[in-house]
């Protein structure tokens, strides 16, 4: 009776075979399910013509220089175009990738002659293998490649393909900036000015004094946000009551994991008291659970929309939040294309651009809270007391035209920002380009490259920033 | 710092969140102790989730739970058939099914095909139901007197219905598997199952029942961690808690008493971390304190592999390798 089955035996042809089937029928099953999707949501909208004016900011490499171009999209000679999309994150996150499908449609929509195709939960290593499906077998004018670790990908293919057209998003990789080939340029639509405004309205309506974030990475794109909403946070706070406010950040070291969002979330309300917490996660998970305090555990939280309007996850406790529509970048590329002027460029919109006019509003007409150019703000909640909904109007709608920045003396009530060992970043003389080079540059306010290698934190908050 | 409150909401918190892992290893350690290793518990967790997702919005929580458990026994009957009947190699089929449940859970749940779904499953569907992302939660149901209880009340007595269902699952299944004939058998097929079967125990229809209660299991887990713990869906939202599961089976060395004990190990230390990095322990390093569960986890399959290790670990003799009947 004595049969050691478990011994190391070699592997007979009946196991072999038993193996080989087995992947196989599973390859099978998943690439029939994997195709479906694809298959299924591949599709191709067109729809009326419609004339829109918009306004172009370009900023080169090394410092920011606004041009204003303006021009209409069916120009005339336009010839028909198809684009490509690769995408990081399944179209139905919510979250990044939900954003760009929305803003793909929006394009489509707009420009009659457009078509257009996407490949979604592509991984990074993958982004080659995509584009070159794209372009080989899809026959794509233009391929827009939408997440960061694309970036080296994109150019290679752009150098492989020169008679396509490729846009990066969120990488500094373009023609406009000499290390990628003319074909490709670079495109971002950023946020820390409406995180600003979050934290104003943050400060305005914090009974505790503290405030806090979610966070996805600490990489400079996340820390520029925190370091802005806390800014706001605390000129509204100082202003109410003459005293700092007090900010802590809960990092997940993950883009997006609705479980862990909720522990992090919990934690910064019952470790830490904090009411107002904003976040950089791609799901309404922290606003769920401000929501749950609200409603539920009888302590009022206050949470924010992150890249689509997330209300309906929170009605009680959604103060406002920052809102992306891609849409008019793509336009214009799509323009460019089909006109045959492609030229390459590094774009960043903020507030302001691409609006028809991009001059501010009187403050009682402001469009703060409404849909406009790239990136607007959410619905103010009427809990914001008037005084300061007045305020965060007034600040969108110079921020139109850049007459005020936040990362200057004027967003931290005329003090020059500290990080957290004191040492002064930015004041009405110099700013600090990155803690880690030390480079100081002349001017009152954060350039292109100081928001970008942002590397500390201010000194409003007790948290510690992970050295990457 | 620590005072009781601190400390009843962390606990409470651990609980919460281990009781994910504590339904999946439950399950999981009944298919292995029959000789099955079910690496497709990833699969069929989301598909578990993607299926309350949708069944909730539908119809709410009681025919949820119902369809989360029927797509579970349904994946399980699969992995039974290839494992047991058609004896392909468990690993690869496991991984297969794992890749199945994530892509089948994202076909599902997106946007056009949910809509139909919903549409056909209940026709009077309102149109929030149709366009959102999340469902309601489970209730809390405090359990009269014993929630008054000083911190074990908060902890243990003021959950969901599906934490109450997980613990006396864990003595339930402890009681079956040590103390009754079925479990004898069950673990028999497990340890020996030609000898099993001279004895006259149906081998392959006990490895055919664990695995369908591992099934089960497995997707009753993702059923807890959508409606019972964060409803909000998005693709891939069990982010690998389906293997951390079965590392945690390894390390409740198959039992269903120490399952408890780990799970709640498991969701402390995810609740910690968050704590911790808010009071200013190991700032600099948050993500030493993040990957403890995988070091865990990989640790004990490393042990595992180790033919010397086995034996003291009291790994199923059988597990992994398919019976047939000469």
């Amino acid at each position: 009776m004595k049969r050691n089955r478990n011994a190391v035996r070699r592997l007979s042809r009946r196991e072999f075979l038993g193996i080989s089937t087995g992947a196989a029928a599973g390859g099978i099953v998943a690439a029939a399910v994997v195709g479906g999707i694809a298959g299924y949501f591949t599709g191709q909208t067109t729809a009326k013509p419609t004339t829109v004016t918009k306004t172009t900011t370009v900023a080169g490499a090394a410092q920011t220089v606004t041009q204003t171009v303006t021009q209409t999209v069916q120009a005339p000679g336009a010839k028909p175009i198809k684009a490509g999309y690769v995408y990081v994150g399944p179209v139905g996150d919510f979250g990044w990738t939900y954003a760009h499908d929305q803003s793909r449609q929006y394009a489509d929509r707009i420009y009659a002659q457009a078509s257009s195709t996407y490949i979604e939960s592509v991984p990074e290593a993958e982004g080659a293998a995509a584009i070159q499906t794209l372009v080989e077998k899809e026959d794509v004018d233009l391929v827009i490649t939408t997440s960061f670790g694309y970036m080296d990908a994109t150019a290679e293919m752009a150098e492989k393909y020169p008679d396509k057209y490729f846009v990066h998003i969120s990488g500094y990789r373009s023609g406009a900036a000499g290390n990628a080939p003319e074909n490709m340029s670079a495109a971002f639509a950023e946020f820390y000015q409406l995180y600003y405004l979050n934290g104003l309205a943050a400060g305005a309506v914090t009974k505790t004094g503290v405030v806090g974030y979610v966070a996805a990475h600490p990489i400079p794109e996340v820390v520029r946000h925190i370091n802005a909403f806390v800014l706001g946070a605390n000129y509204a706070y100082r202003k109410r009551t003459g005293k700092n406010i007090k900010a802590y950040v809960s990092w997940l070291f993950s883009w997006f994991d609705p479980g862990k969002t909720r522990t992090a979330t919990i934690s910064l309300v019952e470790e830490k008291n904090a009411d107002v917490v904003a976040f950089t996660e791609d799901s309404p998970t922290t606003l769920q659970v401000a929501e749950e305090y609200t409603t539920q555990k009888g302590k009022q939280v206050w949470s924010f929309s992150h890249y689509g309007d997330m209300t309906q996850y929170g009605p009680n406790s959604h103060l406002t939040g920052q809102i992306v529509n891609w849409g008019p970048i793509y336009l214009d590329f799509y323009r460019m294309v089909a006109t045959d002027t492609w030229r390459s460029v590094d774009i960043w919109t903020r507030i302001g651009d691409y609006i028809p006019y991009k001059w501010r509003l009187p403050v009682e007409k402001s469009t703060a809270g409404k849909p406009e150019g790239t990136v607007y703000l959410a619905p103010l909640h009427s809990a914001i007391p008037s005084e300061w909904q007045l305020e965060i109007k007034r600040r969108y709608e110079e921020m139109k035209e850049l007459i005020f920045e936040p990362f200057s003396p004027e967003g931290n009530l005329g003090e020059p920002i500290r990080d957290q060992e004191g040492e002064v970043m930015i004041d009405y003389d110099q700013i600090v380009v990155s803690k880690k080079t030390g480079e100081v540059r002349e001017g009152g306010r954060a350039d292109h490259d100081a928001l970008w290698l942002m590397d500390w934190f201010v000194e409003y908050i007790e948290s510690e920033l992970p050295k990457a | 710092m620590v005072d009781l409150v601190w400390l009843e909401s962390v606990l409470a918190g651990a609980v919460q969140a281990g009781t994910v892992y504590l339904i999946a290893s439950l399950g999981e350690v009944y298919a292995e102790r029959s000789g099955v290793l079910n690496l497709g518990l990833e699969g069929m967790m989301i598909l578990g989730a993607a299926v309350s997702f949708i069944f909730a919005n539908a119809f709410g929580h009681g025919l949820a739970l119902l369809a989360t458990l029927l797509i579970g026994l349904l994946f399980g009957l699969l992995l039974a058939f290839l494992s047991v009947t058609l004896r392909l190699n468990q690993i690869v089929v496991g991984l297969a099914l794992t890749l199945l449940g994530l892509g089948l859970s994202g076909f599902i749940t997106s946007a056009e095909i949910r809509k139909r779904i919903l549409l056909s499953l209940n026709p009077e569907i309102n149109q929030q139901a149709l366009l959102t992302q999340q469902a309601p939660n489970l209730p809390i149901i405090k359990i009269p007197y014993l929630s008054d209880i000083p911190l074990v009340g908060k902890i243990l007595f003021s959950q969901n219905i599906l934490v109450y269902t997980a613990l006396i699952l864990a003595f339930v299944m402890w009681f079956v598997l040590f103390k009754t004939r079925f479990g004898l058998s069950l673990r028999s097929v497990g340890e020996n199952p030609a000898m099993a079967d001279a004895m006259g125990v149906n081998v392959y229809l006990m490895r055919y029942v664990a695995v369908m209660i591992g099934g089960m299991l497995g997707a009753l887990a993702g059923a807890y961690l959508f409606i019972g713990y964060q409803p909000f869906w998005v693709e891939g939202m069990t982010s690998g808690r389906g293997f951390i599961s079965l590392a945690l089976v390894i390390l409740a060395m198959w039992s269903p008493l120490r399952a408890i004990l780990g799970a709640f190990l498991f969701g402390g230390v995810e609740v910690l971390q968050f704590r911790l990095q808010l009071i200013g322990v190991g700032a600099q390093t948050p993500q030493f304190i993040l990957m403890l569960p995988y070091a865990v986890t990989i640790i004990t399959l490393t042990l595992l592999s180790v033919e010397s290790m086995k034996k003291r670990i009291g790994v199923p003799a059988a597990l992994t390798i398919p019976y047939s009947r000469e």
